[in-house]
C-alpha cells in the first residue's frame, strides 16, 4: 500500500472527509487529524490538499462553514455534513462497498 | 434549484472576494499553527516542528489556487486580476501603451470610418419596401448603350406587360417656383400616379396620388419632402390643400414625404408633381425613367423575357420614327442605377483600409513579442508559483484585448473626425445621406477590436510561454537568451507589413499616374478666364422659340459690354461631361440599312460666340449663327472628328443628314471646327454636331463668359440679365477650371484615399523594421562589443545590422510584387490609360518602398556602431 500516499483519489478523500463530518463538525486540521487516525496513517497526503478538496465540497453544498471558537480557544472556521451530504455520503459508501467486494472477489479468485 | 443557490454563492463569493482570501488565508494559517503545537506536544522543538508542518502542508500558494478553483467562480476572478494586471503594465510601460493604442486606434479609426461609407451606400437595402423587387426598365440599344424610356414603351409596358406588380415613371427636371417672396429654381421629379405605390414610399402628411391623376387633364396635384415644407412653409404649417405656382401652373399639395426621405430612386427632389402624359406622335424622346416591381415569385430574366416581347411589338408599330430593330427593353435591378459604378470603388477602399488595419497589427504584434521576450522571467515565475499554461495565455488574451478595447475607443473617436470629412470633403456620392455611425457600425468596430487583440494577443504565445522556462530564469534577461522562434517570428511579421505595404502603395501610383493622365487629357478648349453658369427663362413667358431667340439676341450683346468681357455665348451641352442632348440621325448620301441602328452623337445648340467664348477654333466653313432662323433651312457645323468619322478624305461642306427619324427636311453640314469632349475625359470619340440656338427651343441654357483675368462676376451677370427680365434664374455658377476639376472629384477621391492609406501603411512598416532593428541592436550589444573588440570595423557592423533589416524588406518586397499583380486588376475599372501592371509603376513604387526601409535601418545601424566594447564586455 505505499503508493496509496500519491494515488489517493479525489473522491476518496471526498468521501473519507464526508465521513469524518458525519461524526460531527471539525476544522480543517481537526479533519486532517482525524483521518490520518482512522486511517492510521497510511493514508497522508499533503495535508494542503484537503482545502480545494473542503472547498470543492462546500461548492456542492455537501457540506456548509461557519466561524466558530475551537476547543484551545482560537477562532476557527468548523465544516459540518448537509442533508445532501448526508445522502451523497450513503451513496458514494455504497458504491464504494460494491466496488470493494468486487476487489475482493477478484483477489479471492485469482489466488 | 440546486444551480441557483450555487450562483447565488459564487456571486457572493465575487462580491466579497477579498474577505474569501482572507479567510482562506486564516484558515491554512491556522491549521499549520495547529499542526505545529501538536508536533511540540509530541516532543519536537518548535523550529523543527515548524519545518515539518510546511512539509506537510505542501505548497500553501498551490492549494489556494485549487481553492480558488474549486470555488469555481475561478475565471471571473482571474480575468479582473488581468485586468488588473493588464492596466498596472499598461502604467508601468506609458510609451508602449501609448504607441500600441495609437498604432490600433489609426487601424480601427479608419476602418470604422470606411466601414460606415461601405454600409450605409453598399450593404444596407435601400430604403423602399422589398428593395430587391424594384427594378429600372432602361432601353437596351444594340450598341448595348442603355437609355430612358419614351411615352411609347412606357404605355406599351403598362398595357401589355405580364410580370410586374406595378410601374411608374419619373422625368427628372426643374421648375419655376412663383409665389413666394421670390422666384426660385427647384429640382422636381415628375411622376405618375404609381410612383409612391411602386416603391412603397407613403407620405406622412396627406397622400399620394391617386390613379387618374396622370391623365391630362386632371387636376395637378404635387407632393413635397418634408425639409422643402419646413424652409418654404414654416414649421408646423397647415400645407396640405395650399396652392404651388410651378412654371407658371397652380398645382395643389395633396402630400408630404416622410421626414429624412431627400431623394427616391435616386433622384433628389423637393418636389414631386404628377407627370401627366400626352399621347405620343412618334416613339421619341426619351426621358422617361421607368421603376417597376417584379411580381411576386418572378425573376429579373422572366421579365427580361416578358418584356422583350413588348419591345418586338413596338417597334413593329414606330418603325418608322426608331431604327433599331435590336433595342430592348430591359430590367436592371435599382440598387445597380442608385449606386452606379461607386461600388467596385468602395469595396476597393474597403480592401485597402483592411491592409492597414493588419499593417497596424503586424506592428502592434511585433510590439508585444519584443516585450514578451523581455517577460520571460516574469512568466517563468508565474508559471513555478503554480500558474498554468492556460492561465498565462488567458492573462496575455486579457491584457491584449483589453490594449485593442483602448485603441477601439480612441479609434471610434478618430473615425467620427474621419467620417465627418470623408462625407463633407468628398465627392457627391449617391445614398451618403443614410451613412452615420450607427449601432451596425459600432457592432462591426467592436467585433473588429476583439478580433485585432486576439491576433495581436496570440503573437507572444508562438514564443513566450513555450519557450525553455528554466532556462530563461537562469540566463536571465540579457544577450543569447532571445529565442530563435522569436526572432523569426518578428522577421516574419516585418516581412508582412511590406508585403501589405507595397500593393497600397501600387494602389495608390496606379489610381494617381491615372488621375494625372485624366487632367492632362486635352478636352479642346481653353479654360482660363472662363465663367459658366446655368441661365434659365420662366416658361410662362417664353413659351416659344422666337420669344427665347428675342430674349438672347438682346441679352448677349448686353453681357459683351460688360467691362473685361472678351467673349460671351449659350449652349445647350457644356465640357467635359454634359452633351446636354444626344441625337440619332442618318446621312441622306449613304442611309444605314434599315433596322439597324442609326449612329448618335452630342447635338448642341449654340451662339457664335460659345466657340470664341471656350476657344474652340473654327476649321472650314462657317458657323450657324442668329441668321439662321426657325423657318430657314436647318444648317450645321461639325466637329472635325465627326468629318473624318463619316466622310474620311472627303469633303464634308454640304453633305446633309436627317436627324431623330426625320426624312423629310434634311440639316445641311455649313462648317468644320476643332474637336470637344462631351462625354468625359475618358471619352474617345468626340463627334458632335451644332447648331444654332435660333433654330430650336430651349429655355435653360448653360452660360459661358471669357473675361481678361476672369474679371467678371456673377452677380455683374445677374443683374445685367435681371434688368432685362427679373424673372431670369442664374444657377451653378463657376469657373470653367473648377467644373474641369470637379470631372475628376471621385477619381481624385478614390486616390487621395488610396494614397493616405498607402502612406499610413508605408510609415507603419517603417516603424516596424526599425523598431525590430533597434530592439535586435540592443540585445546584441554584447555580441557587436565583441566583434567590434575583434577589430570589426564600424562600417561592416553598420552593413550586418542593415542587412539583416534588409532581408525582411526584400522579402516582403516579393511577396507584395506578387500580391499587388493579383489584386491590382480589380483596380481595372477605374483606371484611364494605366495598365493595372505598369511596369513603370512597380518599379518606382518597389524603390521607394526599399529607400524607406534603408532610412528605417540605418538608424538602428548607426547606433550598433556606437557600441562601447570596454562598457558593454564589463557589464556582466
Amino acid at each position: 500500500m505505499a503508493r496509496s500516499k500519491a494515488d489517493l483519489l479525489q473522491g476518496t478523500l471526498d468521501m473519507l472527509i464526508l465521513k469524518t463530518l458525519a461524526l460531527g463538525k471539525l476544522h480543517g486540521w481537526g479533519i486532517s487529524k482525524r483521518i490520518r487516525e482512522m486511517s492510521r496513517d497510511v493514508l497522508e497526503v499533503n495535508q494542503g490538499s484537503l482545502y480545494p478538496a473542503l472547498y470543492r465540497l462546500e461548492d456542492r453544498g455537501l457540506i456548509e462553514a461557519e466561524w466558530g471558537i475551537s476547543p484551545e480557544g482560537r477562532r476557527a472556521k468548523f465544516y459540518s455534513l448537509t442533508g445532501s451530504g448526508k445522502k451523497a455520503l450513503r451513496e458514494e459508501r455504497r458504491s464504494w462497498e460494491l466496488f470493494s467486494e468486487a476487489v475482493q472477489l477478484i483477489l479471492q479468485t485469482t489466488q | 434549484m440546486d444551480w441557483i443557490k450555487r450562483l447565488r454563492r459564487r456571486i457572493r463569493i465575487l462580491l466579497t472576494r477579498s474577505r474569501v482570501e482572507r479567510e482562506m488565508d486564516e484558515e491554512m494559517r491556522l491549521h499549520i499553527e495547529m499542526e505545529i503545537e501538536d508536533l511540540v506536544r509530541n516532543g519536537m522543538n518548535r523550529e523543527e516542528a515548524r519545518r515539518e508542518a510546511l512539509v506537510r502542508f505542501g505548497g500553501v500558494e498551490r492549494y489556494k489556487e485549487q481553492g480558488r478553483d474549486a470555488r469555481g467562480v475561478r475565471w471571473l476572478v482571474d480575468m479582473g486580476q488581468d485586468f488588473r494586471y493588464a492596466t498596472r503594465t499598461f502604467r508601468k510601460n506609458p510609451g508602449y501603451t501609448f504607441v500600441a493604442a495609437l498604432t490600433l486606434a489609426l487601424g480601427i479609426g479608419a476602418t470604422t470610418a470606411i466601414f460606415s461609407v461601405v454600409d450605409g451606400v453598399l450593404l444596407k437595402p435601400l430604403p423602399y419596401d422589398k428593395p430587391g423587387q424594384l427594378m429600372i426598365i432602361a432601353e437596351r440599344y444594340s450598341s448595348s448603350i442603355l437609355r430612358p424610356l419614351s411615352v411609347v414603351d412606357y404605355q406599351a409596358i403598362q398595357a401589355q406587360q405580364r410580370t410586374l406588380d406595378s410601374v411608374s415613371g419619373l422625368a427628372r427636371g426643374r421648375a419655376f417656383l412663383t409665389g413666394g417672396d421670390q422666384s426660385e429654381r427647384v429640382i422636381v421629379g415628375r411622376v405618375t400616379a404609381d410612383w409612391f405605390n411602386t416603391l412603397g414610399v407613403h407620405p406622412a402628411e396627406g397622400r399620394g396620388f391617386r390613379p387618374g391623376e396622370d391623365s391630362p387633364g386632371a387636376e395637378r396635384v404635387v407632393v413635397v419632402t418634408h425639409a422643402f415644407r419646413e424652409r418654404y412653409f414654416g414649421r408646423g404649417a397647415d400645407v396640405v390643400g395650399r396652392t404651388l405656382l410651378l412654371d407658371g401652373e397652380s398645382h395643389t399639395l395633396v402630400g408630404v414625404l416622410p421626414r429624412g426621405v431627400e431623394s427616391l430612386a435616386g433622384w433628389r427632389a423637393e418636389i414631386w408633381p404628377v407627370l401627366q402624359l400626352q399621347p405620343p406622335t412618334r416613339r421619341g424622346p426619351f426621358f422617361l425613367v421607368a421603376i417597376a416591381r417584379l411580381r411576386g415569385g418572378i425573376s429579373q430574366q422572366e421579365a427580361a423575357r416578358d418584356l422583350a416581347q413588348v419591345s418586338e411589338r413596338i417597334y413593329a408599330q414606330w418603325a418608322e420614327s426608331f431604327q433599331d430593330r435590336e433595342a430592348r427593353l430591359t430590367p436592371i435591378p435599382l440598387r445597380d442605377l442608385v449606386l452606379g459604378n461607386v461600388g467596385s470603388a468602395l469595396v476597393l477602399l474597403f480592401g485597402a483600409v483592411v491592409f492597414v488595419l493588419l499593417i497596424a497589427l503586424a506592428n502592434v504584434a511585433n510590439l508585444s513579442l519584443a516585450r514578451a521576450t523581455t517577460r520571460e522571467r516574469e512568466v517563468a515565475l508565474r508559471t513555478s508559483l503554480g500558474a498554468t499554461r492556460g492561465r498565462l495565455v488567458r492573462q496575455l488574451l486579457v491584457e491584449s484585448t483589453t490594449l485593442a478595447a483602448l485603441g477601439g475607443i480612441a479609434g471610434l473617436l478618430l473615425s467620427v473626425i474621419a467620417l465627418d470629412a470623408l462625407i463633407t470633403m468628398g465627392p457627391r456620392l449617391p445614398r451618403l445621406d443614410e451613412v452615420g455611425l450607427d449601432g451596425r457600425v459600432l457592432a462591426f468596430t467592436a467585433l473588429v477590436t476583439v478580433i485585432s487583440g486576439v491576433l495581436f494577443g496570440l503573437a507572444p504565445l508562438v514564443h513566450g510561454i513555450s519557450s525553455d522556462l528554466g532556462g530563461a530564469l537562469r540566463g536571465g534577461g540579457g544577450a543569447g537568451s532571445q529565442g530563435k522562434r522569436s526572432k523569426a517570428a518578428r522577421g516574419a511579421l516585418v516581412t508582412a507589413e511590406f508585403a501589405l505595404a507595397l500593393p497600397l502603395l501600387v494602389g495608390a501610383a496606379l489610381l494617381f499616374t491615372s488621375l494625372e493622365r485624366l487632367q492632362r487629357v486635352d478636352v479642346g478648349i481653353d479654360a482660363d478666364g472662363v465663367l459658366a453658369a446655368r441661365a434659365s427663362l420662366p416658361p410662362s413667358k417664353y413659351s416659344d422659340g422666337e420669344s427665347v431667340t428675342r430674349f438672347w439676341v438682346s441679352a448677349l450683346p448686353e453681357l459683351a459690354e460688360l467691362p473685361g468681357v472678351e467673349a460671351v455665348g449659350i449652349s445647350t451641352g457644356i465640357p467635359p461631361d454634359d452633351p446636354g442632348m444626344t441625337n440619332n440621325f442618318d446621312l441622306v448620301d449613304r442611309p444605314v440599312s434599315p433596322g439597324s441602328p442609326q449612329p448618335v452623337v452630342p447635338w448642341l445648340l449654340v451662339s457664335p460666340g460659345f466657340f470664341d467664348a471656350l476657344g474652340v477654333r473654327l476649321l472650314r466653313g462657317r458657323l450657324p449663327d442668329e441668321t439662321d432662323g426657325l423657318d430657314d433651312p436647318e444648317v450645321a457645323a461639325v466637329s472635325a472628328r465627326w468629318a473624318a468619322r463619316f466622310f474620311p478624305g472627303e469633303e464634308v461642306l454640304g453633305r446633309q443628314l436627317f436627324v431623330g427619324g426625320n426624312t423629310t427636311s434634311p440639316v445641311t453640314v455649313v462648317g468644320v471646327v476643332s474637336n470637344v469632349k462631351y462625354d468625359g475625359l475618358a471619352s474617345v470619340d468626340e463627334s458632335a454636331v451644332y447648331k444654332s440656338y435660333t433654330q430650336g427651343t430651349w429655355r435653360s441654357l448653360n452660360l459661358l463668359v471669357r473675361s481678361r483675368g476672369n474679371s467678371v462676376t456673377a452677380a455683374q451677370l445677374r443683374s445685367r440679365l435681371q434688368a432685362l427680365d427679373p424673372d431670369v434664374a442664374l444657377a451653378d455658377v463657376q469657373t470653367m477650371r473648377d467644373k474641369l476639376a470637379t470631372s475628376v472629384a471621385r477619381p481624385r477621391y478614390w486616390a487621395t484615399l488610396v494614397g493616405i492609406f498607402a502612406g499610413v501603411g508605408l510609415a507603419l512598416a517603417a516603424v516596424g523594421i526599425y523598431g525590430m532593428l533597434s530592439y535586435f541592436v540592443s540585445r546584441q550589444q554584447r555580441d557587436i562589443g565583441i566583434r567590434m573588440a575583434m577589430g570589426a570595423e564600424p562600417s561592416s557592423v553598420r552593413r550586418m545590422v542593415i542587412g539583416r533589416g534588409m532581408v525582411q524588406a526584400v522579402l516582403g518586397l516579393g511577396a507584395g510584387l506578387a500580391g499587388a499583380l493579383l489584386v491590382t486588376r480589380w483596380l481595372e475599372g477605374l483606371l484611364f490609360e494605366v495598365s493595372p501592371t505598369d511596369p513603370a509603376t512597380f518599379g518606382s513604387v518597389s524603390l521607394l518602398l526599399l529607400g524607406v526601409a534603408l532610412a528605417a535601418c540605418y538608424l538602428p545601424a548607426r547606433r550598433a556602431t556606437k557600441v562601447d566594447p570596454v562598457r558593454v564586455l564589463t557589464e556582466e
